[in-house]
């Protein structure tokens, strides 16, 4: 066993090592939000946070990306990569649900016959410094999540903390984990009462998330009610904006535009988020929409994460965060939704009338 | 200044328990088909707008100072059913606080709602709960229970108790407002409930704008580009705008592209200050905007200037009246015209 101390007065010197190797982003306070930011001063690292408002996602897949900057000289186009991806990344904090999100988005960008260079690279760059959560929100449901969801799950980073509350016990999970506890040599050991008290800090998490979401076989209960007038019922009071989907930290869409400077003879090349709730998404160059109506868009949010993301990528699209809970304009609950569908199967569901 | 009359919470019981008398007996005599109202929400700080067809569901509905969202946006366009291949307008009962009343009055000026199919179900309202600023200033904790308590606002978490003074912590839009319940305008539509109708009377106050406006052009602009900063152009203000009821909005427009679509701040800055110029004259200060934004922007600061320059140069509020046409509707010879160049 390698577990480590780090005392809550040492952080100063975690960052001055690290950051001079990695942009250490850490949470940080901005207009009030909790953020993922790169920060340049340890005093911003915001230790007592229940989690970022945006997902860590946007570190490595950013809101607005150039993809490439181009020239034009009559007929020649003369395309400019983007040069900064040897950058390295440090994500200090980072909650397990979104830890385990960044498989997620691996599974979009970089697997299958197109992959995205972009994405990969950045990733590859990418150290996770995780955080087990001592206090999960009234929202969070990772324990109902059939990958082993847990407010300390460690597997998917290179280094797990657990806040001791003036110290973090520190646990390399991945070879580069190791090797970066290995270079801080002034770490001292952790003592048995410190793991001790970890691993009764993670019971207690697990016990205080009292949501429990019934997702088994969910993929199966969705199949054959494409059509079910519970999806008029689930989207009626759906706004249609993009906000469950922009703060989900598995949504992976995005638009490419080209920004042309036409005077100058070049531009670039961005991609930015988008969304399958915006009515736009799926509107065809003909002014034909086959998502026309809320509901279709309503439908397909659900489906994409509970029936095409199991059925692509073998697990579920969804990680347990309850952003979109927390956040939603008009309280369109995830995990009422969610029950609504399970109860498909027990009850019919009475047809109402919607607004479109 | 919100004049409170008695015990918020109790004047909010009685008020909600008259609208769900109202909504019952219309759905029942059959004067409406559906009816649009607040449900309780699934965690505190929440609502959630509600349809209802059923008279046995009447008793979700509730009435709070958490009732944010302006149901006005639901009926544009106009809620139908299919009858033989018709699309038969639906009759329509809408919980409206006053600006929600105002909205559905602008509306109908703008040939957009059918009040003939709309029974205003008028109630008045305190001021709806500023829950962005309570989040923000609560910090990192969470609350697991809200009440509002005479005139204190009670938050409770699992290890603290924060009161919060109500006048104090309400929408920004909500202080000053002065229009509680839906106006008047055809008694065939109006049911007001509850409470009291009269709207408290008086100048309108815009000393809220003091400051800003006494700022030089650049430390104003700096001061709109801090507040939009964290925007993440989800378009739930948009979406959320009774207003905003475009089949293609400005920004949506891609042949050709009118505008950025990036989070750059030059374009984040411009989508919000042309929408905010769209619904100029036509804004009801609902503050529907502010409270959809999932990052906390009070979007209100930017229409509040906007209200305060209609009233000054037109003399206009928006949706109190169906006599007068609002100044975006209309043109008059004396109409001023100083922001034009050569007239300084």
């Amino acid at each position: 066993m390698t577990d480590k101390i780090l005392k809550k007065e040492e952080i100063e010197k975690f960052y001055l090592d690290l950051s001079r190797y990695f942009n250490f982003f850490a949470p940080t306070k901005e207009n009030g939000n909790i953020v993922f930011k790169k920060i340049t001063d340890p005093c911003e690292i915001i230790f007592d946070f229940l989690n970022s408002k945006v997902p860590p996602k946007e570190i490595v897949f950013p809101r607005m990306e150039t993809l490439f900057t181009y020239k034009i000289n009559g007929k020649e186009i003369e395309i400019e990569p983007v040069n900064n991806l040897n950058e390295k990344y440090l994500i200090f904090g980072i909650r397990p649900c979104d830890a385990y999100s960044f498989n997620l988005l691996e599974n979009f960008f970089a697997s299958g016959k197109f992959q995205d260079d972009i994405f990969i690279e950045k990733r590859k760059n990418t150290i996770l410094i995780g955080m087990g959560c001592n206090t999960p929100r009234q929202t969070c449901f990772c324990t109902s999540l059939d990958h082993g969801g847990h407010p300390h799950r460690m597997d998917d980073v290179d280094i797990f903390l657990t806040d001791l509350g003036d110290k973090y016990l520190m646990r390399s999970i991945s070879k580069m984990g190791k090797a970066i506890i290995d270079k801080l040599a002034w770490l001292s050991d952790a003592q048995r009462k410190d793991v001790a008290k970890a691993v009764e800090l993670s019971k207690k998490a697990e016990e205080l998330i009292k949501t429990k979401v019934d997702l088994e076989n969910i993929a199966e209960t969705l199949k054959p009610h494409f059509d079910h007038p519970l999806w008029k019922e689930i989207s009626e009071n759906c706004l249609g904006c993009g906000t469950c989907a922009f703060l989900c930290p598995t949504c992976t869409c995005f638009d490419v535009i080209d920004e042309n400077d036409h005077y100058n003879n070049r531009g670039k090349r961005i991609r930015l988020w988008d969304t399958c709730q915006f009515c736009i998404y799926t509107t065809h160059a003909s002014g034909h929409n086959p998502r026309k109506s809320k509901i279709e868009r309503c439908r397909n949010r659900i489906l994409h994460k509970f029936s095409y993301y199991p059925k692509n990528y073998g697990m579920l699209g969804c990680v347990g965060c309850g952003r979109c809970i927390q956040s939603c304009p008009v309280n369109n609950d995830l995990r009422v939704i969610i029950h609504k569908i399970k109860n498909l199967e027990k009850e019919k569901i009475e047809v109402k009338i919607i607004a479109t | 200044m919100v004049i409170l009359m008695g015990n918020i919470q109790e004047e909010n019981k009685n008020i909600e328990h008259s609208m769900k008398e109202v909504a019952y007996n219309l759905l029942k005599n059959k004067e409406v088909d559906l009816i649009i109202g607040y449900a309780k929400g699934t965690i505190p700080l929440s609502s959630s707008p509600s349809f209802i067809i059923n008279q046995k569901d009447v008793d979700n509905l509730i009435w709070d100072n958490l009732c944010h969202v302006n149901l006005a946006r639901y009926v544009v366009p106009p809620i139908t059913k299919i009858i033989d291949n018709e699309n038969i307008p639906l009759k329509v009962g809408i919980v409206s606080k006053g600006c929600v009343g105002r909205s559905l009055i602008h509306l109908a000026k703008e040939n957009q709602v059918n009040l003939e199919n709309i029974k205003i179900i008028g109630i008045s309202c305190n001021g709806i709960i500023n829950r962005k600023r309570i989040e923000k200033e609560l910090g990192e904790k969470e609350i697991i229970e809200l009440s509002v308590m005479n005139s204190e606002i009670i938050a409770k978490g699992v290890d603290f108790v924060k009161t919060f003074f109500f006048d104090d912590y309400l929408n920004e839009s909500c202080k000053k407002c002065k229009i509680k319940a839906p106006p008047m305008v055809s008694s065939q539509s109006n049911v007001i409930v509850g409470g009291s109708v009269e709207s408290s009377s008086g100048e309108d106050d815009f000393s809220d704008l003091t400051e800003h406006e006494s700022k030089t052009p650049e430390e104003k602009w700096q001061t709109i580009v801090e507040l939009l900063s964290p925007c993440t152009r989800c378009y739930a203000c948009r979406e959320a705008c009774p207003m905003c009821y475009c089949n293609l909005c400005f920004v949506d427009q891609n042949k050709p592209i009118w505008f950025g679509k990036t989070t750059d701040m030059s374009d984040i800055v411009s989508f919000h200050l042309v929408r905010a110029m769209h619904v100029a004259g036509r804004c009801v200060a609902c503050g529907s905007c502010s409270s959809a934004c999932p990052m906390g922007i009070d979007l209100t600061f930017i229409t509040r200037k906007l209200e305060k320059i209609v009233k000054q140069r037109f003399d206009f509020t928006s949706g109190l009246s169906f006599d007068i046409l609002p100044p975006m509707m209309t043109q008059k010879m004396n109409d001023k015209e100083d922001f034009m160049i050569g007239e300084h």
